[in-house]
């Protein structure tokens, strides 16, 4: 579905707010069809950065593309894109359809047209009937189906995305989740989309673009961020994780708790600090005997699918997920095969660990 | 355990706002009924002759003079009083809460004494005729003329027109004109699509706070009109303290009771949000 043709890019782009970088030196393209989330936590830029693409921001330095034509100073309203807002702004003076229809109407669209364009989108979004309410007469769940009509009805190139989901209660979100994805690749539309819930990312995406600090940390697909995080950062963003200092000994041996391990990474020097990465999942709890650090259980909680264990194994308390529960205070041992130690650089400068 | 509400001893909410409602009986209704009964009888006799006096041309003249005034001074506080209200509500204004403060000084003085000040800056020998003399375009009669009351009005009731626009502006939504934006409106589509529908219960509660205080004045008609320009608030206070007729004063006064309702009803049926317009 994604063709390779950069729709949109921002080169160099950095962004300043009262003298503090809100963006620093980014550089990012958006392929067309493609579903791209930037990632991050809040002040990390990505709503910035989806301002810029929609014309309320000029970028301090850089410029923004759009099928290679330089819109960097093209105002909101010449710009083929569309934003569905955080909080929906939908205008409280006008109804479901007036606000469906605002855009068509703006642009002389012929009645009918309007009727008919503003009716499929209803149907799609599935509010018919809903035509007359007043939009402050809606629940959340169904203003943002509006917000997301009254963005789409326009036939936008891109559609900008900020935090849709975020007022929703978490059964809502994921049912949205799924319908947002089916719309996109149904309509074949590009999403850009901002969020800072990681599962959110993982579940929608075709790439993740994780931010920090107004810097891109790591841009791939959710697969490859998840299984192989640039750095201790974006590992602990993705899912979680247990963060070790350790020193990487030669290629393929690292050490952390005055043990050394076998690992699968190359090309992080000899006798070098970095960050060892363990999610709590692939670790897994053995006999104490027959583990290759030895530990206690300090506490275990029911998580519904899996149990949630905290097992200190002297030199840390390592979070584990595992189906079978061990009671507090149990001996045990723990192990990791090599293939699941991810061996990162250390955070070093904000733009360090850029792409 | 339960918490006892409503019918026990003790304060019941209800009640606060008894003080406030024996002053009401005793200074509002009590007058108020007063007032009908001194407009429909003469000597103690119910008759509408009072209502059939008000028939007459000069009587009926003055109002209509009262209303084109009073609609005239609206629709220039309007014209003036909204963009003031833009300006001081945009965001790009640093200190627009020290700015709108700036606006609402001269309402701390007395109106009297402001319209006082401008008597002497109008007068034949004023400031502005010496000002006009000097650079010789010569002595204008500025006072006493009727564009001398419509400016006196202005000048008065003008910050009655700028808050509550203003402050239906100020709390507006940032989003709603980025979203204007997004789906293609440019600046004066926004402006006209967004910001002023959804700041119309402002205007609403400007043109009535213009508009009913401008009809029945009577101090700024008598001090720059010098009484030749007669409104509907001078005519009730001459049947009253001049003429000593209360009978036919009581009338006018219901007369102008009942317009003042009429508008009021008429306004706020013009209001599409109902309970939004501010300081109302």
């Amino acid at each position: 579905m994604v063709e390779d043709f950069h729709l949109i890019e921002l080169e160099n782009v950095t962004k300043v707010f009262d003298g503090v970088n809100a963006l620093s030196r980014i550089n990012l393209y958006i392929r067309r069809r493609e579903f791209v989330t930037l990632l991050g936590p809040s002040g990390c830029g990505k709503s910035t950065t989806l301002r810029l693409i929609g014309g309320f921001e000029t970028p301090t330095e850089g410029r923004v593309l759009f099928e290679g034509a330089d819109i960097t100073n093209v105002p909101p309203y010449r710009r083929r894109v569309n934003t569905v807002f955080q909080k929906y702004a939908l205008f409280p003076h006008l109804n479901v359809f007036d606000n469906i229809a605002f855009g068509l109407k703006i642009a002389k669209v012929s009645r009918a047209d309007i009727k008919r364009r503003v009716g499929a989108m209803l149907e799609l979004v599935g509010l018919v009937g809903y035509e007359k309410r007043s939009a402050d007469a809606l629940s959340g769940g169904q203003q943002q189906r509006v917000a997301i009509a009254r963005a789409l009805v326009n036939e936008p190139e891109v559609l900008l995305l900020d935090e849709p989901l975020g007022a929703l209660d978490l059964r809502l979100r994921k049912d949205m989740q799924l319908e947002l994805k089916n719309m996109q690749q149904r309509l074949g539309i590009t999403f850009l989309y901002v969020t800072h819930d990681q599962e959110e990312a993982l579940t929608m995406s075709d790439t993740i673009v994780v931010m920090r600090d107004g810097c891109i940390q790591q841009i791939g697909t959710p697969k490859s961020i998840y299984d192989e995080p640039k750095n201790a950062f974006v590992a602990d963003f993705i899912g979680e994780s247990n963060i070790l200092d350790a020193t990487m000994i030669k290629d393929e041996r690292v050490l952390f708790c005055e043990r050394e391990f076998a690992c699968v990474d190359r090309g992080f020097g000899e006798m070098n600090p970095v960050d060892v990465v363990l999610r709590p999942e692939d670790i897994q709890v053995v006999a104490p005997d027959q583990g290759q650090l030895a530990g206690v259980v300090r506490s275990a909680l029911f998580k519904g699918v899996h149990y949630e264990m905290i097992i200190d194994v002297g030199c840390a308390l390592l979070k584990v997920h595992s189906t079978v529960m061990q009671p507090e205070g149990a001996q045990v041992g723990v192990s990791v095969v090599p293939f699941n130690i991810h061996i990162m650089r250390k955070y070093a400068a904000p733009c360090g660990g850029a792409a | 355990m339960s918490v006892r509400r409503g019918n026990g001893p003790g304060l019941r909410r209800s009640m606060f706002a008894a003080p406030y409602g024996l002053w009401m009986l005793i200074f509002t209704m009590a007058p108020i009924f007063i007032i009908v009964f001194y407009a429909f009888t003469i000597g103690g006799k119910p008759t509408l002759e009072n209502f059939k006096l008000f028939l007459e041309p000069e009587f009926v003249g003055i109002l209509t003079f009262s209303l084109w005034l009073a609609f005239l001074c609206t629709v220039i506080c309007l014209v003036f009083g909204y963009p003031t209200a833009l300006f001081l509500a945009s965001r790009d204004l640093k200190r627009s809460a020290m700015m709108a403060v700036l606006f609402v000084i001269p309402m701390w003085m007395n109106f009297l004494l402001r319209t006082y000040a401008w008597m002497s800056l109008l007068e034949d020998t004023g400031l502005i005729n010496r000002f006009l003399t000097f650079i010789g375009v010569g002595r204008k009669k500025l006072m006493y003329t009727e564009n001398a009351v419509l400016f006196g009005l202005v000048y008065n009731f003008l910050p009655f027109m700028i808050f509550p626009i203003y402050s239906v502006l100020k709390r507006s939504d940032l989003h709603l004109e980025e979203a204007a934006q997004d789906l293609g409106a440019n600046g004066w589509q926004v402006f006209l699509k967004v910001t002023l529908p959804l700041s119309l219960p402002g205007v609403v509660s400007g043109v009535s706070m213009v508009f009913m205080p401008a009809v029945t004045t009577f101090v700024i008609p008598r001090l720059l009109g010098g009484g030749s320009f007669m409104m509907f608030g001078d005519l009730i206070e001459n049947q009253f303290l001049t003429t000593g007729d209360w009978n036919f004063g009581s009338a006018l006064s219901l007369i102008m009771m009942a317009l003042i309702l009429i508008s009021l009803g008429f306004l706020n049926n013009a209001n599409p949000e109902g309970e939004e317009g501010a300081l109302w």
